[in-house]
């Protein structure tokens, strides 16, 4: 068991590793016009570009860049500072200062999204093919066919208009202006947990055990509670802590519909200014979440599930 | 046999007229051994004309998709000569406008319907190579053994670098075009279909049937197409059908976020970005399009569902 572990945390990193080398190679790929502003562009002479390019190290051979990338990567965690988008400030602290906006609203919707899905989602299959029933399904069809971008403009729409709700985000108006984000960015989720809960509840109902369990004398309800919701959750658990670590990344067309300055909007921003330093700090930071959520993942399915052995779990494919 | 003592006694007296008569050809009778007329694509077809309201959804869907190419033709205003025209901005529908005009005075039925074109033709080609793809590299992976270490660690390399870094660089290296779009999204879209296959194949490689191919030195290619690809079918076609939504909404998103396609080939997601900021006051910028792509995305769901659910043979009596 914890040679399996450790054989596989191992892995994760070797993947996180190359992942971080292939973007610093991608990023190196990219002419070197593309560090200066236009502004820069213009002003400075051939010889001033090539000094500044100097002093940043960026004419040195690649694998010397290479190695100095990983140094300063194993031994500080540091990424450098960021040129284009704040300059001067250390990749870590920008990264610091948008990461608690995209925490805050992924852990709010996401808690949200958990409660009323699994809740609506159990009410759906206790009263199957009535209108209720029929009214969720209709909602997860919209909520899983329609792109999210027309969604959320509908939403924005009726908020603004009926609710007189702030379209964009704002620090000084935080709570009204939070509420629209945070119904878009559930609003997809709910509807994933609902369809799943449904199904394998009223799949559930025919099996064996729950005929046995009602011989014994077990009410419905408890039968329900205790042995379906139960067993429904398990393959549910897998995903959640990767979803809650994945808040950390943001969601890029929510925040960048509302302005929130989360970390969703960095990444495009950073790519779409040549920041590299930015851009592989977030990408080692998305790699590392996501093969811990996996991870923590099949960890936390063990825990609820002891039938289920993390070495005879699905191995190396995710 | 039981009763055969009793018959035995007669069957000499018995003239052969009697002991012999012409059965009718019976065809449930016929049914009962071996023979059926069973045809699989026929069962499909049947078990999926029974759904009256994929039916409906089938019939709305090419509906609409016909009238896009026919809406920008019936229309006043043809797309390559739109002009920008201060004076006539954000007009209401009406007798000339069919459906208003945008923020720069531009009639918005011949974009609309323009754009629908773009995201319907877009999202069939990119679901059909990523079915192609994806199933080709699914049945060599799940297939092959020693292939299976690589395409495993390629997976996971792939789907662990948001698919928005690599829509990013190819959009600054490369440039956006309806082509580069397209095999972009190829490119990263075919994982989701070549694991889903791959599993599959997984389980039917070592069936019986396919030892005795192998043990016969049936080609690899062989096997794959004629011994496990038939089984793949209810899967794949439903992945195929829920890629269409997909890419359109993807299409909306990256455009919306600059990445998509460049700015002269109107699509779905370009028109919602130009309209954000004028939404709220002149709703009809967005109810028109929002209109036509739930349609499209939600018809195509449906209908793949109930394809996919006719598909299977589980299901076939």
């Amino acid at each position: 068991m914890l040679g399996y572990t450790l054989k596989r945390l191992l892995r994760s990193l070797i993947t996180v590793f190359v992942v971080v080398t292939l973007v610093f190679l991608l990023m190196r790929m990219l002419p070197t016009d593309y560090y200066f502003t236009e502004e820069e562009l213009l002003l400075l002479t051939q010889e001033q570009r090539q000094d500044k390019l100097m002093a940043a190290g960026l004419l040195d051979p690649v694998h010397e860049q290479l190695f100095r990338f990983y140094k300063n990567l194993f031994l500080h965690f540091d990424f450098g500072t960021s040129r284009r988008i704040q300059s001067g400030v250390p990749v870590m602290q920008l990264i610091a200062s948008r990461m608690g906006y995209s925490i805050r609203f992924g852990t709010i919707a996401l808690s949200i999204s958990l409660v009323l899905g699994v809740f609506l989602g159990i009410m759906q299959a206790k009263y199957k093919d009535s209108l209720w029933d029929h009214v969720g399904t209709a909602y997860t069809i919209f909520a899983n066919a329609v792109p999210a971008l027309v969604s959320y403009s509908l939403i924005l729409i009726i908020g603004a208009k009926y609710f007189h709700l702030p379209s964009m985000y704002s620090i000084r108006n935080k709570v009204p202006s939070s509420i629209m984000p945070v119904i878009c960015l559930a609003l997809s989720s709910i509807a994933g947990y609902m369809v799943w809960i449904r199904r394998y509840m009223v799949d559930e109902l025919n099996k064996d055990y729950l005929k046995l369990a009602q011989i014994k004398g077990m009410s419905m309800k408890d039968i329900m509670l205790r042995h379906v919701l139960k067993n429904a959750f398990v393959p549910m658990a897998q995903n959640i802590p990767a979803s809650f670590l994945l808040t950390i990344t943001g969601s890029i067309l929510m925040e960048r519909f509302f302005g929130v300055p989360g970390m969703g909007p960095l990444l495009a921003e950073a790519i779409g200014s040549y920041d590299t330093n930015v851009v592989q700090g977030l990408v080692t930071i998305y790699a590392l979440m996501s093969v811990l959520g996996v991870f923590l993942g099949d960890a936390l399915m063990c825990l609820i599930d002891p039938r289920i052995r993390l070495n005879t779990a699905k191995e190396g494919i995710r | 046999m039981h009763n055969l003592n009793d018959k035995e006694l007669d069957i000499d007296a018995m003239p052969d007229k009697k002991l012999f008569s012409v059965v009718p050809y019976e065809l449930e009778e016929a049914e009962r051994t071996g023979f059926s007329n069973y045809s699989y694509w026929g069962s499909v077809w049947k078990n999926f004309c029974k759904k009256k309201s994929a039916i409906v959804m089938a019939c709305v869907f090419f509906a609409l998709f016909a009238f896009s190419f026919i809406a920008p033709v019936i229309g006043r205003f043809s797309y390559s000569e739109l002009v920008t025209d201060n004076t006539q901005i954000f007009i209401s529908p009406n007798k000339t406008y069919w459906f208003g005009t945008d923020n720069l005075g531009r009639d918005f039925w011949c974009q609309v319907w323009y754009a629908t074109q773009t995201s319907i033709k877009l999202a069939f080609i990119v679901a059909f190579f990523e079915c192609v793809v994806g199933v080709a590299i699914g049945c060599l992976w799940g297939y092959v053994r020693e292939l299976d270490a690589f395409f495993t660690e390629l997976y996971n390399l792939m789907t662990n670098i948001p698919n928005i870094i690599y829509m990013t660089l190819i959009a600054l290296m490369i440039g956006q075009s309806f082509a580069v779009m397209c095999i972009a999204m190829v490119c990263f879209g075919w994982m989701g279909m070549a694991r889903n296959v791959r599993n599959l194949v997984m389980i039917y490689r070592d069936r019986e049937y396919n030892l005795a191919s192998r043990c016969l030195n049936t080609p690899l290619l062989r096997i794959l197409s004629k011994n496990i690809f038939p089984y793949l079918t209810s899967v794949v076609i439903l992945r195929l059908a829920l890629s269409v939504p997909r890419t359109i909404a993807l299409e909306t998103t990256l455009s919306y976020l600059g990445l998509g396609l460049d700015i002269n080939t109107p699509s779905l997601g370009i028109l919602l970005r130009n309209a954000r900021s004028y939404f709220v006051d002149f709703p009809y910028l967005l109810l028109f399009p929002a209109a036509i792509v739930s349609i499209i995305t939600i018809t195509f769901y449906l209908i793949g569902n109930a394809f996919s659910d006719a598909c299977d043979p589980k299901n076939h009596v």
